[in-house]
């Protein structure tokens, strides 16, 4: 009697330290982002910060989220030389606008312009708790059409593409230059 | 008869530890049972001295069905699956024992929801730790077990991971794809009960912790559920269930030697 009492113990302890898998650890590389690094026009091998920039979604009310724990407006701007945004994951293009200098009290800083990524979707296995997630990769033709949004000349003057495959979110996948 | 009580004495003192397991204020109770349950064994033997009996053990192969899998399918939607069970008996302690089963399996997590559908065949032997009083024939066993399972693997839907849904809610993709030509193998202990509660009916259950030694994946997703394993977990760790009803069939007896050349041994 005694045995099996042991044994389900053994049996009870094996048990809690399995159920673990049933969160998604978030560290656990899931659907990534695009990521995309900012250098300077006039000298291409240094990163440029930019200004307040806001990226919109198309046909979204709100920015995307640069940072987390700003409450106002600013949790849609940044000020870095580079920005993570989110592709769909259940459609082949997404639109964003880039709005240089958003708000600012000289209306004539503020230049926005559009760009429209092309890309192809699959679906890979992750973890019985974090399901599936997304990867991506660029059209190889047409990875991206810019246009100028508010006639006010296009601001991200070269866009390039560093890395088509997008899957992890530790590397860029498109350059710009301004 | 009076053995079969005994038995069916034996099946529940098992419970009578995992409620004691929960409540510590029944010392006293299980104290006065295990009083009763000991003055009861001396009148059984009281009643049995008047004439020596010759003790014999019998041999045979024991047949049953697991009732746990197989009444699992009323109650829950997403299972079906029979287990069939056999023992031989080779020596007075040591029996051949084998599983035979098939499952099919809906196994619905957060984002995944998934079928198993397969069959799987186990076979090791069973050591009997129990030591019978008179001709009873009750088993506590512990016991080692070769798995092997083929199965398919069907993914109904799941959902995508996206810490940031800037997009709104991500939808469940209906899957659809039929994983075929799985296999895995694993070894188990398996600690078993079996208690005789009428002629040559045995009642009983068993815990098996299983360990995956071989687990062929399919490409692009996992092993979620394995037929005779179970749920799989991040290691290669599983555990199992069973509670049997099976029908001894003797094929020979053989006498037990007396006692006065046994005890020294110990």
């Amino acid at each position: 009697m005694k045995k099996i009492l042991y044994f389900l113990l053994l049996f009870a302890f094996g048990l809690s330290s399995c159920e673990k898998d049933d969160i998604c650890d978030g560290n656990t590389p899931t659907t990534p982002r695009l990521i995309i690094t900012f250098y300077d026009i006039t000298n291409p091998s240094i990163r440029k910060s930019v200004t307040r920039l806001k990226v919109i979604g198309e046909g979204q009310p709100e920015g995307v989220v640069f940072n987390k724990n700003s409450i106002d407006e600013t949790r849609y701007l940044t000020s870095s030389d580079s920005i993570a945004i989110p592709l769909k994951t259940d459609a082949d293009t997404a639109t964003f606008e880039f709005i240089l200098n958003s708000g600012s009290a000289n209306a004539t800083l503020t230049n926005t312009d559009k760009i429209k990524l092309n890309y192809t979707r699959q679906d890979a296995y992750v973890s019985r708790a974090c399901g599936f997630k997304t990867i991506y990769r660029l059209d190889t033709q047409t990875p991206f059409e810019k246009t100028d949004s508010g006639n006010d000349g296009i601001w991200l003057q070269q866009i390039q593409v560093q890395n088509p495959n997008i899957e992890f979110e530790n590397e860029t996948h498109v350059k710009i230059y301004f | 008869m009076s053995k079969y009580i005994f038995s069916i004495v034996l099946l529940c003192s098992v419970f009578w530890i995992q409620a004691q397991e929960i409540q510590t204020d029944t010392v006293t109770k299980k104290m006065s049972s295990e009083k009763l349950k000991v003055t009861s064994e001396k009148t059984v033997l009281a009643t049995t001295t008047d004439s020596i009996p010759v003790k014999t053990d019998r041999y045979g192969l024991r047949v049953g069905v697991d009732l746990y899998k197989l009444t699992r399918g009323f109650y829950d939607k997403g299972y079906k699956g029979v287990e069939f069970i056999g023992d031989f008996r080779l020596t007075k302690k040591y029996y051949l024992a084998a599983e035979l089963g098939i499952e099919d399996k809906t196994t619905d997590d957060d984002r995944l929801n998934s079928t198993a559908t397969g069959t799987y065949v186990k076979g090791g032997f069973d050591y009997n730790t129990y030591e019978n009083w008179l001709d009873m024939e009750n088993l506590i066993t512990v016991g080692l077990r070769g798995g092997l399972s083929t199965f398919s693997q069907e993914l109904n839907s799941y959902k995508i991971y996206n810490s940031t849904p800037y997009w709104g809610d991500n939808p469940t993709v209906t899957g659809g794809e039929k994983y075929t030509g799985l296999t895995a193998a694993w070894a188990e202990v398996a600690l078993g009960l079996k208690a005789q509660v009428f002629n040559n009916v045995f009642v009983g259950f068993g815990f098996q912790l299983k360990l995956l030694i071989a687990n062929k994946k399919p490409d692009g997703f996992d092993n979620l559920y394995i037929p005779g394993f179970n749920r799989t977990y991040n290691g290669s760790f599983g555990v199992g269930f069973n509670y049997t009803v099976s029908y001894f069939i003797p094929i020979y007896k053989k006498k037990v030697l007396p006692e006065i050349i046994e005890t020294p041994k110990k």
